[in-house]
Parts: structure tokens; C-alpha cells; sequence
């Protein structure tokens, strides 16, 4: 008998499916005590199984997806997935992240991860009920519509939890994502389009089992810690984004200046207030907001997700939950502020299991390059696709989805290679970092932001480390005593940016790699050492509350890992992200902002006149892989961070390939 | 007497009782171990949280052969006793609510006792979507609150007067 895995579930299940094959395997232990489960774990997976010459969207391909060891525990925010593979949109490291209760019920079913390798011959499901997993024929699901699909397995399965994937990413719109039950995805990179490729349509989940903790006493106390370092957060006490939900960025990203309107060419939407996080709850919200309701992940008390429904009106019967990110992308950034137009769009994109971010970057994208004269309109299809036109918005998703048109084909493509296939011109005006189209933050406003969208081992992406620091009006000390400068406290200035972006970064890929939620470490601050040092530095009375990542693994599993340790894990892992990257070609160059940022000027708004400085921004790349230990000619990881990382094996393929320095 | 009571309208559906339940009676985390169970409507967005509601005149009680469920005098909780349970299912089946479960590593039924007077699972209901208190309490809050909106639009009629 192997010692008990405390915290995990124990196993992996492996799923051949050019063979029909299935596989249970004991969870690799040395593996997980090395990069924690989750993000980390299928990392070093991809690196592993994926070489850098695989295709994304061939059998080659694996689709990884992976719990964590607090996935389906109680404490602050448990129901976090992780999905890994190479991503069809960008070429290099896809990932992105869920919150469902999928993700609980794997490890109740007794199972941490799922890995999935080849191609089926015919579109198939995969059952698992606890110990009982089998491949199940699809095809009368082929084309089907999330919602349906979802639909069907639970009516079939007795309430199993599904994922599935939608008709975009079987007509092979790179950006499909992976919608759980309805409504949470697994958004960004593409995951759903390769799940498609390989002709698994969904995966339903259902399971009985226990997890144990290794120290059930301390367990108790270290997650009712962080559970309290949550309610005495300032940022959680004001109740705001509990009770509007991500939305709440409209009005605040307004206010600040970085909202991105009209494809990024401004920052500041002017009806902002009729897409607002406000005008959801007083026209949509169903449960009793602003008093407390919302929807949670498992074991969540900040219950972000907002579930609404139109009732009258050209939409009615439009349904779901909705975030801000789908707001600014369908409402801000294309000019639009019919709310129930860019509800609508969300709900379809969802039903179609397309990225909510990438479609509306590439309407946004189409809409300018048609005011540039870049395009027509006989390559928009009859489309007026004019910035603010709601019903060409909708219209053109429905056409992106089913590849209708010069509109639809390219549209599937993303905003970088969209605009790569029309001309070299048309590039200037897509906001895209590594062929990822870019999130609702405007980098000129946000300095940090910025920044972090450069170096995201993803592509042009704020959840990598999103440091919200820079938004909350933090005392300037902690920005000095964390980060070396007062300046990481101020949204528009650089001080002290790479150090900052480095840490967050960090902390992220634990909370990915455990199965938590980014907005506990990075939107609230209740991670170790910032409750201590807010209070040291406002002088406050009482007890200090925190949550402490290494003392919640340290308890739920049994290893005894430190605060210190617990940073060098982060680096472990975003470092053999970027040796993935590495080996698909990503070098220092890639690391940077769209040429856009660094030209214009934001026209007006709270941020008008802000830039990005192109010469700043290469001495902070310079800082940043000076503390990654990456070289700052090339990009290229150092030799001595490869072993100090302990990652040797790594080192041994890269030294073959000539891609260490 | 105090109980338990379930309120969908509040309910994130986060499912923090299910474990603190499953974790304070069993040591381990299992929703298909807590005494409380969240079911969710995702489609909808509807959460409603249900358990024992430790009925007046208890079904399970009644259909218990060997008298293992009895009433406890100091809470009020009806208590289901695993030492005297023959394991016959009955009260299982005579719960309308599906608050009587069944643990397949231990072979023996469970039912939620309110932790004897110290109920676990509201300590982490952050909106107070489950709590402990008195039935009366909660149709006060309820009349109180539709008779809001009664009042509002009167207010507001006679505003417009
Ligand atoms: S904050 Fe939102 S996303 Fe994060 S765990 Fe809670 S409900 Fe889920
Ligand atoms: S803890 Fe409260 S809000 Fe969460 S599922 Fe249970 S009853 Fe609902
Ligand atoms: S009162 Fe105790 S036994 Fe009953 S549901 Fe709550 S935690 Fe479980």
C-alpha cells in the first residue's frame, strides 16, 4: 500500500481516444509535490508529452485538464479548474481556467485529472460515475449547441456536471472554449477547439467519494483564517463586487480611465452607466441583489457570478450569467451600449462555445478596420458593422460561428490572424500579444496591467498576474516594503511594475495550480504578507487575519511548505511555461505591446494623454528577466534558473536544442 | 424552537455548508456525507438549499420500527441514533425532504442533529442563507418584507394624489 495522498483524489485518468482506451493511473506524487496539481501539473505535462513540433489541433495534441489538492475543500474558494494544452490560436502555451463545480466532482469521483490524448473516429462523450468511465457514441450531438448538449447529458445522467463544447469550435473557430454546466467557462486559448478536434463533444461527472486532509485540526484553523482574512478585507467589506459581480469594473474601469472603448482607441466609454454593473442588477438580476445573492463557485463567499434574464423586448428569453469581460468585449470596445444586445451576444457566444473576449476583440477589430477603409463591405457580408450598430454585432457572431462569408472565415481566426491574412496595415489595429487578443484593460492606463499582458506566458492576458494593486489606493509604504517602490501603488506611474507583476504572477500560478480563485490574493488582499502589512502601515487595532496558501497546502496534504517555497513552486511553473513557449519560438521580441500603445495617445477621458513609453517599458522587461533569471538579449532562460528551479530534465532538452543560455 | 431554516432567494449555491457539515460529523470533505445538500438549478440559476427541517409531527420518526430516532428535549432536533438503527431504511423512505442519508463506508443512515444546539454549516453561510432560528421569526421577516412593497406603492400613491 502506497502512503495516502492527503488532500488529492489519488488518480489520473487517462483517455486514449483514436484507441477507445481507458486508463487509471495512481496520481504521480513527485510530480504534484513539484508543481501542486492544476496549471502547474499540466504544464509539466504539455512539456512532456506535446513536442514543438506537434500540431495544435492534431491527434498529437493532448488536452490536459487538472484539478488541485483544495479543489472540493472547505476554505476561501475551492472550485477552480485547470485546462492545458497547445493553443490553436496562438500556437504556443493555451491554458485557461474555470470555476465550477466540475471541478470538485472529478475528485469526488476520484479523480484529479483527466488527460486526453488522439483523435475518435466519432464524436463520443466521456461518462464517469465514481469508478465506472466509459466512451459514449455522440453523433446525434454533433452540432449541437452547449446549452442542448448539457441538457441532454444531465437529463440522460442524473444531474451529472458537464463540459462541453459548442458548434464554434467544431466549425474550428480557434477560440472555442469549454462551457461547464451553462455558463462557466474555460474561455481563453482555444481549449475548446482542440477538445473538438480530437471529436469529444462533452464530459459529464458525477461522484460519491471523500477527500482527507492530512492535519484535519489545522486544517480547520488555517482555512477559517484566510475565511476571515476575506471578511475583514476592506475591498470585501464595501460588499461591491460581491453584489454587481466582475461587472463592476464597467463603472470602476470608467472612472479610472481604462475601459477600452471602440476597439482600444480610447479608454473611456461615455455610456458606460447603461452597461454598468448596476444597470444588470436593476434590469436583469433574478436573485434578490443588491442584498446578497449571486451565484458562487465552490465554497466561495464572494458569489461573483450574476445570473439575469431578459424579460420583454426584441431579446426576451435571453438568460445567463454574465461577466465583465464579455461586457466591455460585445459593449465598450464595440461602440455599443444596448445592454440587452451585448447580454444577448454573451449568451450566444456561449451557446456557440466561443470566447466571449476574442469575439468581441475581433467585431471590435472589423468594426475599425471598415472606418479605416481597410475592408468592405462585401467582405463584411451586407454586415453595417459600424461601431455602436448592436444588431450587426449580433449578426456577425452568428456568421463568425458558423464561418459564414469572408466575414465568418477570417472572424474564426482571431483578431491577429485575421488581420495578418488582410494586410500588413490592417495589423496596426489589433490589440493582440502573442496572437492573443487582449482583455479589457487599456495598458496606457494601467501600467502594471500593461505590463503584465507582456510578459503573460498565454499571450495578452491580465489574469496571469492581475495586479489590481495598482488599482486600490493601497498605502505607498507596502509598494515600497513589497515591491521597492511607492510608485507599484499607483496606476499610472512604473515604479516598482516588474517586482510587481513578478509576485502576482507567482501567487496566481499556485492559485491555479491549487484550484482556487485569483480574485482571493489579487482583487482582495487577504494572501500573506499584505492583511500584515496593511495593518503595520494604517496602524490598525486587532487581530491580522490572512490566508496563507503554504500554510493551506502544508495542512491539506501533509508537506511542510513554506511562504519562501511556496514562491520558488510559482516560479517552477512559470518558468516551464516559458521554456514551452521557448521551444515554439516566443523570444524577447514577443515580449511586448502592441505598436498602438506606444504611438498614440489615450484622445481623452481620465487617462487623456497617457502613453506607454517604449523606453521605460524595456528597461522594466530588462528588471523582469533579471528576477525570472531569464537572458536579456534573447529571452532565453538561463542555464543556473533551469537548476536552482531544480528542473534538470527540462535543462537536458533545451540543451539539445540549443535554446539555453 | 430554534431550527434550521433553507432560503433559496439568498443562496449562492456555494455549497460552504455541505462541507462544513461533512467535515464537523465525518472528518472528511464529501457532499454526499453533509446532512445539508445545495441543489442546483444551473440552467436557471437557482440554488435552493435543503435538509432536516426536524418536523412537528416527524414522518421519519413515525416509521422508525425500532424507536432510533427520538426528539432530543434540549434542542428540539430529531436525532437519529446509529447505535439502535437496524439499518431498514424506513425513514428514508418516509422523509419527504431526502434529509435522511446513507454512508456506503460506514453502512449506516445519518440525519442532521443541529450539531447538538452549535450548528456548524452557518458559521460559514456568509448570506445567512441557512440559519438558526425560530419559525416565527421567519414569517415576521417575510410579512414584514411583502408589506414593504405594499407600503412603497402607497407611499407612492398618495405622493401622486
Ligand atoms: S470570486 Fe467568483 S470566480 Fe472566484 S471563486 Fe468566487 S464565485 Fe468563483
Ligand atoms: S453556504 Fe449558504 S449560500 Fe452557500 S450553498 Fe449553503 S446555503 Fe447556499
Ligand atoms: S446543523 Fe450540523 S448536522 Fe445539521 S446540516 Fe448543519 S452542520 Fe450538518
Amino acid at each position: 500500500m502506497m502512503e495516502k495522498l492527503y488532500g488529492y483524489a489519488g488518480q489520473t485518468l487517462k483517455v486514449d481516444l483514436t484507441k477507445g482506451k481507458i486508463i487509471k493511473e495512481p496520481l504521480d506524487r513527485t510530480l504534484v509535490r513539484r508543481f501542486l496539481g492544476g496549471r502547474g501539473l499540466n504544464g509539466k505535462l504539455l512539456f512532456d508529452l506535446v513536442g514543438p513540433d506537434v500540431d495544435p489541433l492534431s491527434p498529437n495534441n493532448v488536452l490536459l485538464m487538472a484539478t488541485g489538492p483544495i479543489n472540493g475543500l472547505l476554505g476561501l474558494t475551492t472550485g477552480r479548474i485547470d485546462i492545458t494544452s497547445l493553443s490553436p490560436l496562438t500556437g504556443i502555451f493555451g491554458n485557461s481556467n474555470a470555476g465550477t463545480n466540475f471541478a470538485p466532482e472529478l475528485k469526488y469521483a476520484g479523480y484529479d485529472n483527466i488527460m486526453v490524448f488522439g483523435r475518435s473516429k466519432k464524436p463520443v462523450y466521456l461518462l464517469i460515475e465514481d469508478e465506472h468511465v466509459e466512451l459514449r457514441d455522440a453523433s446525434d450531438l454533433k452540432g449541437a449547441g452547449v446549452f442542448e448538449t448539457t441538457d441532454v447529458l444531465k437529463e440522460r445522467h442524473d444531474d451529472v456536471k458537464v463540459a462541453a463544447v459548442g458548434r464554434a469550435a467544431e466549425n474550428g473557430v480557434l477560440y472555442g472554449c469549454i462551457i461547464f454546466d451553462y455558463w462557466d467557462a474555460a474561455g481563453r486559448t482555444g481549449m475548446g477547439t482542440v477538445m473538438a478536434s480530437k471529436n469529444l463533444k462533452a464530459i459529464g461527472v458525477s461522484g460519491t467519494g471523500s477527500i482527507e486532509v492530512a492535519d484535519p485540526d489545522r486544517y480547520y484553523e488555517v482555512a477559517r483564517d484566510g475565511w476571515l482574512a476575506l471578511m475583514n478585507d476592506f475591498g470585501f467589506k464595501t460588499q461591491e463586487h460581491s453584489v454587481l459581480g466582475t461587472a463592476v469594473c464597467v463603472g470602476w474601469g470608467n472612472a479610472q480611465g481604462w475601459l477600452p472603448t471602440r476597439n482600444f482607441r480610447e479608454s473611456h466609454f461615455e455610456e458606460a452607466e447603461k452597461i454598468s454593473g448596476e444597470e444588470f442588477r436593476d434590469r436583469f438580476s433574478v436573485k434578490d441583489s443588491p442584498i446578497p445573492a449571486g451565484r458562487a463557485c465552490m465554497s466561495c463567499p464572494n458569489r461573483c457570478k450574476r445570473y439575469g434574464i431578459i424579460r420583454t423586448g426584441k431579446y426576451a428569453g435571453t438568460r445567463g450569467n454574465i461577466e465583465f469581460e464579455s461586457i466591455a468585449a460585445f459593449g465598450s470596445k464595440c461602440g455599443v451600449s444596448d445592454f440587452d444586445a451585448v447580454f444577448h451576444a454573451n449568451m450566444i457566444a456561449n451557446d456557440y462555445g466561443m470566447d466571449a473576449v476574442s469575439c468581441g476583440n475581433m467585431i471590435a477589430t472589423f468594426m475599425e478596420l471598415r472606418e479605416e477603409g481597410i475592408i468592405d463591405d462585401k467582405f463584411l457580408d451586407g454586415l453595417d458593422l459600424r461601431f455602436g450598430n448592436a444588431d450587426a454585432m449580433v449578426e456577425a457572431i452568428h456568421k463568425i460561428a458558423n464561418r459564414e462569408g469572408k466575414i465568418g472565415e477570417l472572424g474564426a481566426l482571431g483578431s491577429y490572424l485575421a488581420t495578418k491574412a488582410i494586410s500588413e496595415k490592417a495589423m496596426y489595429y489589433t490589440s493582440n500579444i502573442k496572437g492573443m487578443d487582449s482583455i479589457a484593460c487599456d495598458p496606457r492606463a494601467a501600467k502594471g496591467f500593461g505590463f503584465a499582458f507582456a510578459v503573460a506566458s498565454r499571450g495578452s492576458d491580465h489574469l496571469r498576474a492581475h495586479p489590481v494593486f495598482e488599482m486600490i489606493k493601497l498605502p505607498p509604504e507596502i509598494g515600497q516594503e513589497l515591491f521597492e517602490s511607492p510608485e507599484a501603488v499607483d496606476l499610472r506611474k512604473y515604479g516598482g511594475k516588474p517586482e510587481m507583476v513578478a509576485w502576482h504572477e507567482e501567487l496566481a500560478a499556485i492559485t491555479d495550480s491549487i484550484g482556487s480563485c485569483r480574485f482571493m490574493h489579487a482583487s482582495y488582499y487577504t494572501q500573506y504578507p499584505v492583511p500584515e502589512l496593511i495593518h503595520k502601515y494604517l496602524k490598525l487595532k486587532g487581530d491580522v487575519h490572512s490566508l496563507k496558501y503554504h500554510e493551506w497546502i502544508s495542512a491539506a496534504t501533509g508537506w511542510d511548505i513554506s511562504y519562501e517555497e511556496l514562491l520558488r513552486i510559482g516560479k517552477r511553473i512559470i518558468t516551464v511555461e516559458r521554456v514551452i513557449n521557448t521551444r515554439r519560438g516566443i523570444r524577447r521580441k514577443d515580449d511586448t505591446l502592441p505598436e498602438r500603445f506606444f504611438k498614440d495617445r489615450i484622445p481623452k477621458g481620465p487617462a487623456k494623454g497617457e502613453v506607454y513609453l517604449r523606453k521605460t517599458f524595456n528597461k522594466m522587461i530588462e528588471r523582469y528577466y533579471e528576477i525570472r533569471g531569464w537572458d536579456p538579449e534573447t529571452g532565453l532562460i538561463k542555464r543556473e534558473t533551469l537548476k536552482a528551479l531544480e528542473l534538470d530534465d527540462v535543462l537536458s532538452v533545451l540543451e539539445k536544442e540549443g535554446l539555453v543560455v | 424552537m430554534k431550527k434550521l431554516i433553507f432560503d433559496p432567494e439568498l443562496c449562492t449555491g456555494c455549497r460552504a455548508c455541505e462541507l462544513a457539515c461533512s467535515f464537523i460529523n465525518e472528518g472528511v470533505f464529501s457532499p454526499s456525507k453533509a446532512r445539508i445538500r445545495v441543489v442546483k438549478f444551473d440552467r436557471d440559476g437557482i440554488d435552493v438549499p435543503t435538509g432536516c427541517e426536524h418536523c412537528e409531527d416527524a414522518p421519519c420518526m413515525i416509521a422508525c420500527p425500532v424507536r432510533a430516532i427520538y426528539r432530543d428535549e434540549e434542542t428540539y432536533a430529531v436525532i437519529l441514533d446509529p447505535d439502535l438503527c437496524i439499518g431498514c431504511k424506513r425513514c428514508m423512505i418516509a422523509c419527504p425532504f431526502g434529509a435522511i442519508g446513507f454512508d456506503e463506508d460506514k453502512k449506516i443512515f445519518f440525519k442532521c442533529d443541529l450539531c447538538m444546539g452549535d450548528p456548524e454549516c452557518i458559521k460559514w453561510c456568509f448570506t445567512q442563507a441557512v440559519r438558526y432560528s425560530t419559525s416565527l421569526n421567519v414569517n415576521t421577516t417575510k410579512k414584514i418584507k411583502m408589506a414593504k412593497k405594499e407600503a412603497t406603492a402607497q407611499i407612492r400613491a398618495r405622493d401622486l394624489r
